[in-house]
């Protein structure tokens, strides 16, 4: 054998083809979407639910209902109370989770191939049939509202918090977190959340999705005989329009006396999922801050060592989300941070990308959607993705090629549609006395120096 | 029953070389273990195996600065690595034909590295870990936790006594002169496990691991681990400390000393931590959560760490309204109640836990990083297999058994946070 060339780096082998999970589809009389994916080697089957209702559909003035909801469901059934729900499962091994988003509300159960027939019957009934009983949903609207309280003094979620609220106008649903603000948890009655499942958990926008050891023919089958005879209604509307609050770039320092980092949030209003700019930004975004060695990190933590970590992201929802840069950088390189963040997206702007660089972000893109999709969990909620947005069944086979269709000359023109550097606004979480001063010396903009509310 | 497949191998340098196959995608997880962590630290050098694997990604004598990283994720790779109080594990999953390319990286800072080491970039990582440790722990709600904790349940003499990411101090003083050293001590082929899972043809990846490392010279003989290793097994009086902080809620933390991880007497622990606090039918979900509402959350979690001893940590959150020294006394009185733990608990907690750990085994790299874990902690890759029917073994009388023997008042370390006034 000869001594091994070491100077280089080695060459691939040939490529081997992922063959990615098909999905299948099939409707119910009643509405209701059953979706089956069959993957993995072991005997595991995941059983999603997806209903339109996540926090987008909060009416006026409840904010944080579609939260409380989600997490009421296993709170009991007409047959069962909220402990006898959680035995049922956890004797079985299985753990109920539900959670809504910005746009959807779903559950989910993992479960061992033999054992999908009883535990879809239970999470059937918990999810048809929650009863919702008064002491259980004033428990967790008051663990709702503690969360709240917690988030003020944890400096990344107040940082989350605060970018959405200097980001997006006042009446924009996003502009606030997602499990509401104090006083709308507040008056959150167990009337609320009745009237919320009522209107929103209804077969005819629902998906019940089935991946793992499992095909077609029995997710349908399953689906019918715990879902079949749900009865379908008219589901209510939400529309609303994405306003910015911000008309030039601004700097909010949100005062945390004696904090040894400062949290930065440099953020904009960014696009809906189903812009036509998806593939060329998702590219755009990894040179920026998508991956480790994107143009932030490699400023900010491996030139500078200013941070442990920097990033960028375009968060896709149904109506543009958030565009946000974070890092959590030392106190008192809080502006240069800050500098260096705004200089790399106007360098984007203005210069764009090489082909070297666009090519390397193309192939991580790729490259890692296998590795993302291993599981029967990550696999069932990328499907529920894929729902959410109305996106093509073919889209994991599609994903490479619609990727290697992204030139530089797209990273550069979406660079210069939607990073807009003239309104950002810039959210720093720390010490006030320290950090502000050098801030409003960078002359990007106004400093504003706002408390945390009680 | 489990069946992963592997093959086990030594090269002549000492590296122990585990394979397996899982051909339902074409990727593969590459995973390195060094037998060294934050127990191998002398003092005055906490955080320093820490600070060490960030210089493992500054580039080898063939490899430049950031390349490391570059190459990998240009190949649709990702990768990372971390350090623990035991070991430091180093690790990529991308695509397979790829394989090469990541040997190669693995191999070049395994024999390599000392050559690309400068003070600059010393300089530089040494502020990136900084970073991390105000990010982690003094810019965090409770988050000095587990240091506190490390330092209550064993005494400074025990390498467990101080906590992985190491004080300001210790990583101002660390210098090249230390990472020279440290890589020549504990960075050889003799002191590491590579494990390769996925679609791999196990006899050419066996020959891809002998071209890239096979030339590696060992290293001498690891030193043993510096400080007093052996405890009684409980702590002999309790310990307690209250810690102000600007936090909203108070928040318990009791730890209790046990047996180390892989030790006969350590699963009735594991299933314990599973009884009290994982799921809404847990112990203290029902009783503290949902009965008495005087908690938000609760934690339980038995450390897989192997020197001496380990510790079982349970947490809880108050709520509202609620005192550190009411939460204390209520979680007191349910702790008490796992003397007399019912049949059922168990039941649910062994359930949980296979199910759990069959969920996690999907993942390539998952099963790389148990297959280096039970190679270089018991040389005993089959453990992978068999480590559930250790879980299934526990009975009733086990867990009550333990909780008479360790959850006790003389075992008993406590932390209250409560807000600053």
């Amino acid at each position: 054998m000869s001594a091994p060339a070491r100077s280089q780096p080695p060459s691939p082998g040939p490529i081997r083809p992922f063959a990615f999970p098909r999905l299948e589809r099939r409707r119910l009389e009643n509405g209701l979407t059953v979706i089956a994916a069959r993957a993995g080697d072991l005997p595991l089957v995941t059983a999603a639910l997806l209903v339109d209702a996540g926090a987008a559909s909060d009416p006026a003035g409840k904010a944080g209902l579609a939260h409380l909801t989600a997490r009421a469901l296993e709170t009991g059934t007409r047959a069962r109370s909220a402990e006898e729900v959680a035995w049922a499962f956890e004797r079985l091994g299985v753990e109920f989770e539900a959670a809504a988003n910005w746009d959807a509300a779903s559950a989910h159960i993992t479960v061992p191939a033999e054992r999908i027939e009883p535990a879809l019957e239970l999470f059937a009934e918990v999810v048809r049939s929650p009863v919702f009983p008064d002491h259980e949903v004033a428990r967790l609207r008051d663990e709702q509202l503690a969360e709240i309280m917690q988030r003020r003094k944890e400096p990344r979620a107040l940082a989350s918090d605060m970018a959405a609220r200097f980001i997006f106008a006042p009446e924009v649903p996003y502009a606030r977190p997602l499990i509401g603000t104090a006083t709308s948890v507040t008056g959150l009655q167990r009337d609320d959340v009745e009237a919320f499942y009522r209107a929103h958990y209804l077969p005819n926008t629902a998906s019940l999705i089935l991946v793992g050891a499992i095909d077609i023919e029995r997710a349908e089958r399953l689906g019918r005989r715990f879902f079949g005879d749900w009865p379908p209604a008219t589901p209510p509307t939400t529309e609303f329009e994405v306003v910015g609050a911000v008309r030039s770039t601004t700097i909010f320092v949100v005062d945390r006396p004696g904090s040894v980092q400062s949290e930065i949030r440099i953020g904009d209003v960014g696009v809906q999922r189903q812009h036509p700019d998806y593939f060329p930004l998702l590219v755009m975004n990894t040179i920026l801050g998508g991956a480790f060695t994107s143009r932030l990190n490699l400023s900010l933590r491996e030139r500078h060592g200013f941070t442990y970590g920097a990033r960028s992201a375009f968060i896709f929802r149904r109506q543009p989300g958030p565009f946000l840069v974070q890092a959590a950088v030392a106190t008192d390189v809080t502006a240069r941070a800050v500098e260096e963040a705004l200089k790399e997206i106007a360098l984007l702007r203005e210069k764009g990308a090489s082909e070297e660089e666009t090519a390397a972000a193309r192939d991580y893109l790729a490259g890692i959607l296998p590795l993302e999709l291993q599981t029967t969990e990550q696999l069932a909620a990328r499907i529920g993705d894929i729902v959410t947005f109305g996106l093509p069944d073919s889209y994991f086979q599609d994903y490479g090629a619609s990727l290697a269709r992204v030139t530089p000359d797209d990273v550069h023109r979406v660079a210069r549609t939607h990073l807009r550097s003239g309104r950002l606004a810039i959210v720093v979480i720390g010490d006030a006395e320290q950090v502000t001063g050098p801030l409003r010396a960078l002359g990007v903009g106004p400093v504003e120096v706002h408390r945390v509310e009680e | 029953m489990l069946r992963i497949p592997f093959e086990r191998f030594r090269l002549d340098n000492g590296l122990r070389v585990i394979l397996s196959r899982e051909p339902s995608a074409p990727v593969v997880a590459t995973n390195l273990w060094y037998g060294v962590g934050s127990r191998d630290e002398r003092a005055g050098r906490t955080g320093f195996a820490h600070l060490f694997e960030h210089m493992m990604f500054q580039g080898s004598e063939h490899v430049p600065e950031t390349a490391h990283f570059a190459l990998i994720e240009k190949a649709g790779g990702t990768l990372n690595g971390s350090t623990w109080l035991d070991r430091t594990n180093y690790f990529e999953t991308l695509p397979a034909h790829y394989l090469d390319l990541a040997l190669w990286l693995e191999a070049d800072r395994m024999g390599w590295l000392l050559p690309a080491m400068t003070q600059a970039k010393l300089d530089n990582q040494r502020d990136v870990v900084k970073n991390e440790r105000r990010w982690r722990v003094d810019n965090q709600p409770y988050g000095d936790w587990d240091e506190r904790i490390q330092a209550m349940v064993y005494p400074p003499e025990h390498p467990y006594h101080h906590s992985v990411i190491g004080s300001m101090e210790d990583l101002d003083a660390a210098s090249l002169e230390d990472v020279e050293q440290f890589f020549r001590t504990y960075y050889a082929p003799n002191n590491a496990v590579l494990t390769l899972c996925g679609d791999i043809d196990p006899a050419h990846a066996l020959a891809r691991v002998r071209h890239w490392f096979g030339e590696i010279p060992p290293g001498p003989p690891v030193p043993p681990i510096p400080g007093v290793t052996e405890l009684p097994p409980i702590l002999g009086a309790p310990v307690r400390q209250v810690v102000e902080q600007d936090i909203s809620l108070p928040r318990v933390y009791v730890a209790f000393r046990i047996a180390p991880f892989g030790a006969a007497d350590y699963y009735p622990a594991a299933v314990a931590a599973y009884v009290l606090a994982w799921g809404k039918a847990s112990l203290l979900y029902r009783r503290l959560i949902r009965d008495l509402r005087v908690a938000q959350d609760v934690t339980a979690y038995a450390f897989p760490i192997v020197v001496g001893a380990s510790m079982l940590v349970v947490w809880a959150t108050a709520r509202p309204g609620v005192t550190a020294d009411a939460l204390e006394a209520a979680l007191d009185r349910e702790l008490a109640t796992l003397r007399n733990v019912d049949a059922v608990d168990v039941e649910r907690a062994v359930n949980l836990i296979e199910a759990r750990q069959l969920s996690e085994l999907q993942r390539v790299d998952e099963r790389a990083d148990l297959l280096s874990m039970f190679t270089m902690l018991f040389d005993d890759p089959e453990r992978i297999n068999t480590e559930l029917d250790r879980i299934r073994a526990v009975t009733p009388r086990a867990v009550r058994e333990f909780a008479e023997s360790r959850i006790v008042e003389e075992n008993r370390a406590t932390l209250q946070y409560v807000p600053r006034k």
